[in-house]
């Protein structure tokens, strides 16, 4: 059975075990859910993969968006027009829809709104590391911090109820340790009936225009405070335990915390408050207090509990210690581990310290994300620096591409966000006077590169922006992009927007991928190179891929000079005993490893292998 | 003979599964948690490491009946079923003497080795005894065998997971025998051929 069914025919009453990712589109089957939307990104990606698996059997309409943005607007519509509305992202998505959703609160939804935004601590996957916690006294979002997949599917599952009660757009803030890991989960049953649909004009409630939004403001206020009220009267903050010893726990910490309070056997030496959404009512933080004489904090990022709890103390006139990151208990960056919580909570009720040991391990070579064997973006990069040369900048952005950094490829000299490379390359340029390269996929272009473009023509910047077209959305499980869609052309929505020179070439060709790139490295203002290639591992997904033959080393003509191994980098070409040599399962036969070599010692096997 | 019954009818486990991208280290975890639910017990599951790609270092933890925490602490592991010996000692800080470990031999090279050779950075990486002596300083409870070999007799180097599998039930350190699991878990020919080559083997070492 597949996870996608699962999410769905399992039966109310029994307990599955269940990712995160899939525990939350459970909770939303169960509020009734009407319209899904959602960009991909790590961790969040498996929510809108099993969306769109599931969408037509479960009666709910899905889509990927083009940008987070435009997922959260779509799904706002969607809940004006009386749907229950989920959309998906991770955390740095929310921030690029940080304009529309910082007036949705004052508007208000319709169909409840649960926006699922994705936490990454210690910045597994991504640029950086962000606590979402604080838009709910930022921009009036009742967050929910589940520390479980459980905790997930409840809290998605009260959320749109919550949503519509207060017509507050709620956010689900689940971290990477809660979205990828399995946990059973009881389930609920799915509803008969869903909400009714239609959109009643009513300009006076929908514009937020200066007469209405002093208003709106004002009714925000009303509606925050009912939030907060009926997250007292919620399961989400339960109290458990005893002593006169506290500790405040949240999200993924909390089930580090359990653990550790099992394994440690001090159930009964501390009490603990679970903290599973904000604003945290006072009702709950004054009860509390008022019950312990300390208090640890236990969360993950910034002192944002902490901060709460403290404000709550001097207000009640609470004088306890209130330890954690601003008392030097707890770290501000990276997320927690068992270990971190066990020291402080043995630090904290003086227990002495856990035992050390030291491991004699030897040093072991890493193993960091490379591009594939066969990937057209090597042979795009090789080119690129070819024809470019290595003085030039090239501003890389968001994607698999990303794997251009590094000294074999070396085509990667900033990074910033989804779709900066273009407007970097634009600055840099009009800074330098030089010609600077940007490189960018397809998804990610279409996701903000098009404005970055056409402020490129706007200013007439002397930037090359080589598009890396291949057809999906690659790095986060080949997700479609806009190119996916049948006929849809590249090249004529770029000389639309005013480009003049827009050349593109399958970087394969590799006679025809240079001239383009010489022609555009003698061009005078912005032009565009677009690279169509197809990615090797979904083409071989979806079995389209065409049948080409390994290649191997002639180990008569190799003289061992290394350039194959300098130059591109593919995780296909080994040394084994001073010889070159080519792991033919791996191999995808791109041709670039032969291209390279001096000697022609390298070539293609007979064309036998298999459609792998 | 490895002198061993104390870890039997232990209760819970903890059990990490360590490898590289496309050994099968998910589908593993992902065929032990669904034996463990269906046998009735309440499993924990997840990744260690970040990005699960080709040729990356994975670890993937199932935690049967030990309450929510998604994490193995430090030294807790029950057992580590190691489908690469590099991966096998980077995952020894979860390894303690109590620990069982099931380590295949044949080594996946990770590619920047060629890129340090090339740059004469690096004599390439441990050999497969230096990385077993660091295992071994820490349990002495290490089973190992070219468990690649067992998968390509079996039929495919992708039933390499299912070697290891059968290595878990072959030591007879579960309340479960290998009957248990493939009643439970429907395998193909083949993955049942391999994993019963991991049961001989371990069970011929217990």
């Amino acid at each position: 059975m597949k996870a996608g069914d699962e999410v769905l025919q399992g039966r109310a009453g029994t307990t599955a075990c269940l990712l995160g990712n899939l525990a939350i589109v459970r909770g939303a089957l169960e509020a009734g859910v009407q319209f899904v939307s959602g960009y991909p990104g790590t961790p969040a990606s498996e929510i809108g993969d099993t969306f769109a698996r599931i969408a037509s059997e479960a009666d709910v309409l899905f889509e990927y968006s083009v940008n987070e943005k435009i997922a959260v607007e779509i799904a706002f519509a969607a809940s004006q027009a009386g749907a229950r509305s989920l959309c998906s992202m991770k955390h740095v998505g929310l921030s690029y829809a940080g304009d529309p959703i910082s007036t949705i609160p004052y508007v208000g939804v319709g169909g409840g709104m649960v926006i699922v935004s994705a936490g990454d601590p210690s910045a597994i996957t991504s640029p950086n590391e962000q606590d979402q916690r604080h838009y709910s006294s930022f921009l009036f979002y009742p967050v929910f911090d589940p520390a479980t997949p459980e905790d997930a599917k409840n809290m998605t599952r009260y959320a749109f109820d919550f949503s519509e009660r207060t017509r507050l757009p709620v956010l689900l803030r689940p971290t990477t340790r809660v979205c990828h890991t399995s946990g059973m989960v009881r389930l609920g049953q799915l509803p008969q009936a869903k909400n009714a649909l239609g959109f009643e004009k009513d300009p006076n409630a929908y514009v937020p225009i200066p007469a209405n939004v002093q208003r709106m403001r004002r009714e925000l206020s009303a509606r925050w405070d009912l939030a907060e009220q009926l997250l007292g009267e919620s399961d989400f903050f339960s109290h458990t335990g005893d002593g006169k010893h506290g500790i405040v726990a949240g999200g993924v910490p909390y089930a580090y915390l359990d653990q550790v309070i099992r394994e440690l056997g001090l159930e009964s030496d501390v009490s603990v408050l679970k903290v599973g959404a904000y604003p945290i009512p006072e009702s709950v933080l004054s009860e509390f207090l008022a019950s312990v004489e300390s208090v640890l904090v236990v969360e993950e990022l910034t002192p944002f509990i902490e901060d709460t709890v403290t404000l709550s103390a001097y207000r009640n006139r609470v004088q306890i210690p209130i330890l954690g990151k601003r008392t030097g208990h707890f770290p501000e960056a990276f997320e927690y581990s068992p270990e971190l919580v066990e020291d402080a909570v043995r630090n904290y009720l003086q227990l002495g310290a856990r035992a050390k040991r030291t491991l004699d391990v030897p040093e072991l070579p890493p193993r960091p994300p490379v591009l594939c064997a066969g990937c057209s973006h090597r042979t795009s990069f090789y080119l690129t620096r070819k024809v470019f040369g290595k003085k030039t900048v090239y501003c890389n952005d968001i994607g698999c591409y990303t794997l251009g950094y590094g000294e074999v490829l070396d085509s990667c000299d900033t990074v910033l966000c989804m779709g900066s490379s273009i407007t970097q390359a634009s600055g840099i340029a009009r800074m330098t006077g030089e010609r600077a390269v940007a490189y960018i996929g397809d998804s990610t272009f279409f996701h903000s590169g098009l404005p970055a473009l056409v402020n490129a023509v706007q200013a007439d910047d002397a930037v090359t922006v080589v598009i890396l077209n291949n057809y999906v959305t690659g790095m986060t499980g080949f997700q479609p992009s806009p190119t996916t869609t049948p006929h849809f052309n590249i090249e004529d929505a770029v000389k639309g927007l005013g480009v003049h020179t827009v050349l593109s070439a399958n970087p394969f060709e590799e006679d025809l991928a240079l001239d383009v790139l010489k022609q555009a490295r003698g061009g005078t203002g912005v032009n565009v190179v677009v690279f169509n290639a197809p990615c090797v591992v979904n083409e071989t997904k979806l079995g389209t891929r065409m049948d080409r033959p390994a290649y191997e080393v002639d180990q008569v003509l190799c003289n061992e000079c290394s350039l194959c191994v300098r130059l591109i980098g593919c995780p296909a070409i080994f040394i084994e005993d001073g010889r070159y040599v080519i792991d033919q399962e791996l191999c995808d036969g791109c041709d670039l490893c032969a291209s390279v070599c001096n000697r022609g010692a390298i070539h293609a096997l007979a064309p036998v292998s298999p459609v792998k | 003979m490895i002198e061993d019954a104390s870890n039997n009818g232990r209760h819970p486990w903890r059990i990490l599964t360590v490898g590289t991208g496309g050994q099968g280290v998910l589908t593993a975890a992902h065929l032990l948690s669904r034996f463990f639910v269906a046998r009735g017990h309440e499993v924990v599951s997840g990744q260690l490491h970040g990005m699960a790609q080709r040729g990356g270092s994975v670890q993937s933890s199932v935690m049967v009946d030990c309450g929510i925490s998604p994490v193995i602490p430090e030294g807790k592991a029950d057992f580590v079923l190691a489908l690469e010996p590099i991966e096998c000692a980077r995952a020894l800080r979860f390894v303690s003497s109590r620990t069982n470990v099931f380590m295949n031999t044949a080594m996946v090279t990770p590619f920047v080795v060629a890129q340090d050779q090339v740059r004469n950075r690096d004599m390439g990486p441990p050999s497969v005894q230096e990385l077993e002596q660091a295992i071994a300083s820490v349990t002495s409870r290490l089973r190992v065998t070219d468990a690649t070999a067992l998968a390509e007799q079996a039929g495919s180097i992708r039933t390499l997971n299912l070697v290891m599998l059968g290595s878990l039930f072959g030591a007879d350190l579960l309340p479960y025998r290998p009957a248990d699991f493939t009643d439970t878990v429907a395998l193909a020919e083949e993955n049942r051929r391999a994993f019963m080559s991991g049961v001989t083997w371990s069970s011929v070492l217990s």
